[in-house]
């Protein structure tokens, strides 16, 4: 995947799990999920996923002459609300509602899944939600 | 060539049982496996690839690659499935079976679960029937279980149980705040709640240690040791003997018969690196325990001239009445956070469900979970109109994970003939063995009782405090997976069932199946303890039988 596309990666994962107080997807290592999932078990999906950021780029340029990574948080939500529903007016070679959704469960694999799958860094969206606090788990989780 | 007095095919939970039943009893038995011995790292904790939830690859076998399944749907199309995926209703495949990673959780079946045709008459194009064996014929062998493989419970609390003899080994596990919250609604409903058994230390118990309570039960193995499988119970007393070979990574490829058509033994692959050797083991007594799906088709594929559909298979029943258990579930939020994070997944139970409903054929037992993954719970659970990605997608988890709680339970199937397992006439496995083909559904009656079922977990939840419930309708469809059962059922009448009410094979004098492929039912419960029950019960009336040159 060129940089351009890691970048708009970035942009849109951080506005399917945005940060607030807890970090977002990005700074949870949803990134470093998706980087290893494209080389394991979504390698299948790496054409795909170029076409599909490329084309929610060009969805940013037609709508707003610029890269989506640098739009603000509020268009790019109104851009992926449309590419949810299939209102695109870039051209689209993939089916924009499928993409976006697939990417969608793609993200949120990264950040809610064990920190050994490369998101959900040092435990964050289980600290979030507090998922497995207690004492036990602490004990046992480690080296796993 | 090898000779044994009994090779056991498939060391999972009934296997495991008979090896060492019969290597107590003096035999010299060779235990084959398919999948291999699994260490705790081995199984590790990946949130995506375990039996739990697997979807990207699972931690208990069999490997993804070379061991497919053909899924017939109900429109006739034909899916080729891996392990891993939905509609492959795979248990697992490595030394322990399904007992490695299970929940634990030990049920007895109830007195009615033995007698269903009886009770509530046959629905039209099912194939219901009693069980040629009673509760009290099994209670013995259900103390057995509970004492020889370990299980926890208050044998006191379920007003609705069978009688018993003996209490359980060990106590309950000490309540958590969830248990402590979702039997206080049961108590309100008067329903009954009392302590999931389980088979797990909640006190040290032959040598290991109590349950420290972690979140990974269900789909992972125990970081202590104290969940008790036949892995870590039946099978090292087995190999205590001496007596007792058991080879991992060895797939049973036939059942062996001489020119009278008599079984004599078992012809086996084991997988060595990249090579596959081919071994021949002859035997007194062949002893099928491979599962219900791969029992039956172990028998399939050992078609031959003396038996052309396969030994057991004159009056085409191997492979039919395949079931499992539906299992509804709602889902709630509670009004305040509830979660203890308190393993195993689950804790309160109710039986008032599991007969006398009127109008409805059966019932199961509900129980809730405890410490649902995160995952799990995002990928599957979530309320349908949530929004999934997003700021209000992340509060959502943030705010209600720990007010999540869900109900569910095992209905007791209807079963049908239909729902079958063959093998596919075109697809072969990594060894060049024809694979199982699945198909057909349950009876529709079985859905109807589902939605009965999940009613009465809505209505748990509301008098729980849930302040939002949700769930997803039962639909028609195949049932089997990790509660798959029914596939050589047990009877008196060898056109009707494949087995004697001993597992013994219909007109043959040494041959058995001993797993899950025996039960005519399966009970509103999860079924382990009734195939360890059955295990016993089996492999002592064959030492009997065959006693002699063991
Ligand atoms: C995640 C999980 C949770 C579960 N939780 C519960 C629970 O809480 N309570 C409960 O009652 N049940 C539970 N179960 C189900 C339980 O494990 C099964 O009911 C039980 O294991 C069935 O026993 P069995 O002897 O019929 O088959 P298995 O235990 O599956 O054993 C069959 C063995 O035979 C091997 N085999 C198959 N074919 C061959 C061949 N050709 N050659 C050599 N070996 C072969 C298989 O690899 C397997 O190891 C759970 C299962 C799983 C996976
Ligand atoms: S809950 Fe207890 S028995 Fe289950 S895996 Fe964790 S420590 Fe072991």
């Amino acid at each position: 995947m060129t940089e351009v596309h890691w970048q708009t990666l970035r942009a849109v994962m951080d506005r399917v799990v945005p940060p607030d107080d807890f970090p977002g997807a990005w700074d949870a290592g949803v990134g470093e999920y998706l980087r290893r999932q494209l080389a394991r078990d979504l390698k299948h999906l790496a054409l795909l996923y170029d076409l599909g950021l490329e084309a929610i780029d060009a969805e940013a340029r037609a709508r707003h002459g610029s890269a989506f990574a640098a739009l603000t948080a509020a268009e790019q939500d109104a851009i992926l609300r449309d590419v949810e529903s299939g209102r695109v007016v870039a051209f689209w070679p993939v089916e924009p509602g499928r993409f976006f959704r697939m990417l969608v469960e793609h993200v949120q694999e990264g950040f809610y899944a064990d920190p050994g799958n490369g998101g959900n860094r040092d435990g964050v969206a289980w600290r979030m939600i507090g998922y497995g606090t207690g004492p036990q788990d602490e004990a046992t989780h480690a080296d796993v | 060539m090898q000779t044994y007095d009994a090779v056991v095919v498939g060391a999972g939970a009934a296997g495991g049982i008979v090896a060492a039943v019969l290597a107590e009893a003096g035999w010299r038995v060779l235990l084959l496996e398919r999948g291999p011995a699994l260490t705790f790292e081995d199984v590790g904790r990946d949130h995506l690839r375990n039996q739990r939830i697997s979807l990207y690859g699972h931690n208990a076998g069999p490997d993804s690659e070379g061991n497919p399944r053909v899924l017939v749907d109900p429109d006739g199309r034909e899916i080729l499935v891996r392990p891993h995926e939905g509609g492959y209703h795979n248990n697992a495949a490595c030394v322990g079976g399904g007992t490695r990673v299970y929940l634990a959780q030990a049920w007895r079946f109830m007195e009615q679960d033995f007698r269903m045709a009886s009770l509530y008459g046959v629905p039209e194009g099912s194939s219901l029937a009693d069980w040629p064996i009673t509760y009290a014929d099994l209670e013995p062998y259900y103390e057995r279980a509970e004492w020889e493989i370990g299980v926890c419970g208050d044998a006191e609390a379920n007003p609705y149980q069978a009688p018993r003899r003996r209490p359980y080994p060990m106590p309950p596990l000490p309540p958590g705040r969830l248990y402590t919250r979702m039997l206080r609604a049961l108590d309100t409903l008067g329903w009954h709640g009392f302590p999931v058994p389980f088979a797990i230390n909640s006190v040290p118990y032959q040598g290991r240690p109590a349950c420290v309570r972690c979140t990974h039960c269900v789909g992972f193995a125990c970081p202590v040791d104290a969940k008790n499988g036949t892995h870590n119970t039946m099978i090292p007393r087995a190999l205590a003997t001496g007596l007792c070979t058991l080879v991992s990574r060895a797939v049973a490829e036939r059942v062996d018969v001489n020119g009278r058509g008599d079984v004599i033994g078992v012809t086996y692959l084991v997988e060595e690196g990249s090579t596959i050797r081919r071994e021949v083991a002859r035997a007194r007594v062949v002893v099928v325990s491979c599962g219900a799906i791969e029992s039956a088709r172990l028998l399939l594929n050992s078609a031959c001239d003396r038996h052309p559909r396969g030994p057991g298979n004159a009056h085409d029943q191997v492979g039919r009445h395949l079931q499992g258990h539906y299992y509804p579930c709602a889902c709630g939020i509670l009004d305040e956070e509830i979660y203890d994070g308190l393993g195993p997944n689950a804790a309160t139970a109710t039986c008032r469900f599991n007969h006398g409903n009127p109008g409805i054929t059966g019932g199961g037992m509900l129980a809730d979970e405890v410490a649902t993954l995160p995952i799990l719970l995002w990928k599957s659970l979530l309320p349908p109109d949530l929004p999934r990605w997003g700021m209000v997608s992340k509060r959502w988890m943030r705010e209600n994970y720990r007010r999540f709680v869900r109900v569910m339970g095992p209905v007791q199937e209807i079963p049908s003939p239909e729902a079958r397992v063959t093998v596919d006439p075109r697809v072969r496995d990594r060894y060049g063995l024809p694979v199982a083909r699945l198909s057909g559904t349950t009876h529709p009656e079985t859905v109807r009782v589902a939605h009965f079922l999940l009613e009465r977990a809505q209505e748990w939840l509301r008098a729980a405090g849930a302040v939002r419930i949700w769930s997803v309708p039962p639909r028609l469809g195949l049932s089997g997976g990790q509660h798959q059962a029914g596939t050589c059922r047990m009877g008196h009448d060898p056109r009707t069932s494949v087995t004697d009410p001993y597992g013994r094979v219909h007109a043959h004098d040494n041959l058995y199946v001993v797993d899950a492929s025996l039960h005519v039912t399966n009970g509103g419960f999860n079924p382990v303890l009734t195939v360890m029950a059955l295990a016993f019960r089996c492999a002592e009336r064959i030492a009997r039988d065959h006693r002699g040159g063991g």
